[in-house]
């Protein structure tokens, strides 16, 4: 037997995704209504930090436009998760049913093989949406336009990314133990609403919680201080690609031990 | 000839909640919880030779699942040891994945939306099937079942009886050593289910897979096994060929038959005259069963039609049920 | 109609969402952060304003307001449009319409026993220690009878929303799409994002005239009002009173004709 390395994976993934778009576009109705839906997501989330920074100017020392350009990073850094690992959601249902068991029997990572079932199209819509703020946002802040920083732009990005996925992973795995892990997964999910504001505005044992233990603060404020406040950069934010791939590791390991633990709900 | 499978004294313990009744109970379950050991399998030990075709029997409950699952990977035994292939299985899951092959009745593992084909072709790259073996396993599939109008349709809209010939095909492609086949025939109707048999005991004779079968159905096993085990509440009842089990229930079957007038008296009369058979009735039918090395059913049923007008007849093979009953009752071992 | 088959499907509901200790658990420590992050985020949106009052609101209007919404939510959401997406789906919507009872109001009930413990265990709570904070904020007074009609409307108003979208679901499999786009939609039009004192003129104009603003704004209103000003509690109060009876009929109409042309399509 031919050892697994990456290039394995790829070439599995790809071939899964070919097939699953090819299914889903059979399916119009559903990608349409899907899509529709996601672009009202994102009016209602502009519209509610617009009606916001009409009443009110700058938050804790940051104006508008900063405000937007950490709104658009913060969405940018979540399509990842929302493309590439959306089938978490339905892992407690899975794990409910007993079906789960059904992705224990092939010879290769039952992560992989789990999340690699589906591909979340809509993810790249926010995407779009993202990326055009963060251009907007740049262009009123003047921001300069360097293979340097846009270098950093990359690595903070999926810095921020592989936090979303760690603490979503993380969330889906409860399921593996306590059996309604629904709430704390859309609990998770609207954490990251707040994720674009600054860690400043919390008290020193909040800024800790969301830092180490919740790590929103991730997810768009350490990172984009590099890009944003390039004179006061806390060390913090030089770490935090490290800190994402730890956390990304940990959860992965959360996830994995859950589902060894998994037994199937009757016998 | 080597051991494919291989266990020792293995036992399996899960700790399950105790719930109170009540709303009452739902909410002292709140606070204080209550559990209690229960113990699924319990000192099983066999030893399974390569090309063998085992029948796992037991009713509901009684570890079977259990026991397969532990034998696939999935769950860690509480004590004793399992081989499977030459490996343990919990320890080392991928590479026995490599080696087995499992198809759960209701649960299709293939992709929902694919096509059959495209399922294939993305398991050929996850077991890393060689092309040629690839070709040849598609070329026995073809010359064993009629397999092309179904390659080309989704899994979601195939039919159970489809949808579960896809998955023991699916099953079968890496060529593993062994096949764990769990109620393959659950919910099928009888053309469906013979096709299936016909199917897994080709596929056994031609690659020598050793084939585990758990199932309900005494006639997947009549149709199939040479072994039975048999299990109820975690223990081994009975581990041996299924032509000692013949020899010792005899070929019993229970006719059951519907007459006019009333059926208690009547049963009474034929009691009389078939004397080898218990015969037993209520208000719906009279039931005899009728052992078929002695006479033939066909016979007993001419015999009763001399004296009384038959509305409707069933024929019913003896049960699993039946068959554990009468081994706590009489001993086979 | 005899009451006693409906109260059954409510105690059957209280004893399954208590058989999930650990999430309930979870259900409280995650909201308490969630409402710390509120709390945090508008104390630094105020800070920043320089002004004590904003649109009429002081900060602590506003969070408890915002606060409270956020219970109302936990509280008033029980994913029905999944729920019946999902029935729809799996084909157990068939079992369902066997049953003895008209299927909207089967759903209610086997809801309204997880109303009853999601009140007690997140919205009391909530209530309790944000009035114990704010110290005399809120009125206790005939307010809180009032404030307890309304919610039962807004349930019912927002249940019937919810079942005539998920009713959509007949229609079209994009469970996932419909949902979100009325659940954003609710969420910002109904004043439980951003108080609706926030918004702009016109667009105050329009929620007005829409049934959301009942949901959240109505109740939350008439339990933070101090003037005891009969004609407007009279006005919310009739406003809900005419969107709960619109939503029922027009979901139940919506219903009927749906199922019809359903059963008639052999769908």
């Amino acid at each position: 037997m031919k050892r697994k390395g990456l290039s394995f994976y790829v070439r599995i993934y790809l071939k899964i995704l070919a097939q699953d778009i090819k299914s889903k576009m059979s399916y119009r109705t559903d990608f349409i209504i899907s899509t529709i839906g996601m672009i009202f997501t994102n009016i209602s989330g502009f519209v509610s930090f617009w009606i916001l920074f009409r009443n009110f100017p700058s938050i804790n020392g940051w104006n508008y436009d900063e405000m937007l350009f950490l709104y658009g990073f913060s969405l940018v850094s979540l399509t990842p998760v929302q493309c590439f690992f959306d089938n978490n959601w339905s892992l407690r249902m899975y794990v409910y049913s007993g079906d789960f068991i059904k992705y224990c029997f092939r010879p290769i990572n039952l992560f992989f093989y789990y999340q690699s079932e589906v591909f979340d199209i809509k993810g790249l819509g926010q995407f779009a949406f993202g990326i055009g703020t963060l251009v907007y946002a740049w262009g009123k802040i003047g921001l300069a336009v360097t293979p340097f920083m846009l270098l950093k732009m990359v690595v903070f990005l999926l810095t921020a990314s592989f936090i979303m996925i760690a603490l979503q992973n993380a969330a889906a795995a409860t399921c593996f133990w306590i059996q309604n892990s629904f709430y704390l997964l859309d609990l998770t999910f609207r954490f990251k609403d707040y994720a674009k504001y600054p860690i400043t505005i919390f008290s020193p044992v909040f800024r800790f919680i969301f830092t180490f233990v919740i790590p929103i603060a991730f997810i768009a404020y350490y990172p984009s201080l590099v890009v944003l406040r390039p004179d006061a950069v806390p060390i913090l934010s030089w770490i935090s690609p490290i800190i994402g791939i730890i956390f990304l590791w940990f959860s992965y390991k959360i996830w994995m031990l859950g589902a060894m633990k998994y037994s199937g709900t009757g016998s | 000839m080597s051991a494919m499978i291989e266990m020792k004294n293995v036992t399996k313990e899960f700790k399950v909640l105790n719930r109170r009744e009540g709303l009452k109970g739902s909410l002292k379950d709140l606070f204080s919880r209550d559990y209690k050991i229960v113990r699924a399998v319990d000192d099983i030990s066999m030893h399974i030779e390569q090309g063998e075709m085992v029948g796992y029997l037991g009713p509901n409950g009684a570890g079977k699942s259990t026991t397969i699952k532990m034998m696939t990977g999935v769950l860690e035994p509480t004590s004793g040891e399992i081989l499977v292939g030459g490996n343990v299985p919990y320890q080392n899951r991928t590479k026995n994945a490599q080696e087995i092959g499992v198809v759960f009745g209701q649960r299709s593992q293939l992709w929902w939306a694919l096509p059959l084909i495209e399922s294939f072709r993305i398991l050929k790259d996850i077991y890393q099937i060689p092309n040629e073996k690839y070709e040849n396993m598609l070329a026995l599939y073809r010359s064993l079942v009629d397999i092309d109008p179904l390659l080309h349709k989704p899994i979601r809209q195939m039919s159970l009886g489809q949808r579960t010939l896809s998955d023991i095909l699916a099953a079968f492609l890496h060529d593993p050593k062994i096949v764990f086949l769990d109620e393959p025939t659950i919910g099928l109707d009888v053309s469906m289910k013979s096709k299936i048999r016909t199917l897994i005991h080709a596929l056994n004779q031609e690659k020598k897979t050793t084939v585990i079968l758990t199932t309900h159905d005494m006639g997947d096993v009549d149709a199939l096994c040479q072994r039975i085990v048999i299990i109820d509440k975690g223990k081994m009842l009975y581990d041996n060929d299924m032509a000692h089990l013949k020899s010792f229930f005899g070929s019993y079957r229970t006719l059951k038959i519907r007459t006019d007038g009333a059926m208690k008296q009547q049963a009474q009369t034929i009691q009389q005259e078939f004397s080898a058979f218990s015969v037993t009735a209520d208000e719906e039918r009279i039931s005899i069963l009728v052992d078929e090395d002695q006479s033939k059913v066909i016979d007993v049923l001419a015999q009763i039609q001399k004296t009384y007008a038959i509305r409707d007849m069933q024929l019913e093979e003896i049960s699993t049920e039946n068959v554990i009953q009468k081994i706590y009752e009489e001993g086979v071992q | 109609m005899s009451l006693k088959k409906y109260l059954t499907l409510t105690r059957a509901g209280i004893m399954e969402s208590l058989q999930f200790r650990l999430a309930t658990a979870v259900m409280v420590i995650g909201n308490l952060l969630y409402l710390i992050i509120v709390y945090y985020l508008w104390k630094a949106i105020y800070a920043s304003a320089g002004t004590d009052v904003v649109n009429g609101m002081t900060f602590t209007d506003t969070l408890i307001y915002l606060v409270l919404a956020t219970a109302l939510f936990n509280f008033m959401e029980m994913y029905t449009v999944w729920e019946m997406g999902r029935n729809i789906q799996t084909g157990k919507i068939v079992l369902d319409l066997l049953k003895p009872m008209e299927y909207q109001r089967y759903l209610f009930w086997s809801f309204s026993g997880t109303f009853i413990t999601q009140f007690f265990f997140t919205f009391l709570p909530t209530f309790l220690v944000v009035a114990f904070v704010t110290q005399g904020t809120i009125p206790l007074g005939l307010n809180l009878l009032y404030f307890m009609i309304s919610v039962v409307m807004a349930i019912v108003i927002n249940y019937s929303m919810d079942f005539l979208v998920g009713t959509i679901c007949l229609y079209t499999e994009s469970i996932w799409g419909i949902n979100i786009m009325k659940q954003v939609v609710v969420l910002l039009l109904s004043g439980a994002t951003i108080p609706i004192a926030f918004f702009p003129e016109p667009l105050k104009t329009v929620m007005f005239y829409l049934p959301f603003q009942s949901i959240y704004h109505a109740p939350l209103t008439i339990l933070l009002s101090r003037a005891s000003d009969s004609q407007q509690l009279l006005t919310t109060l009739g406003t809900q009173l005419f969107w709960c009876v619109v939503m029922m009929l027009l979901s139940k109409l919506f219903w009927k004709l749906s199922l019809r042309q359903i059963t008639v399509n052999g769908g």
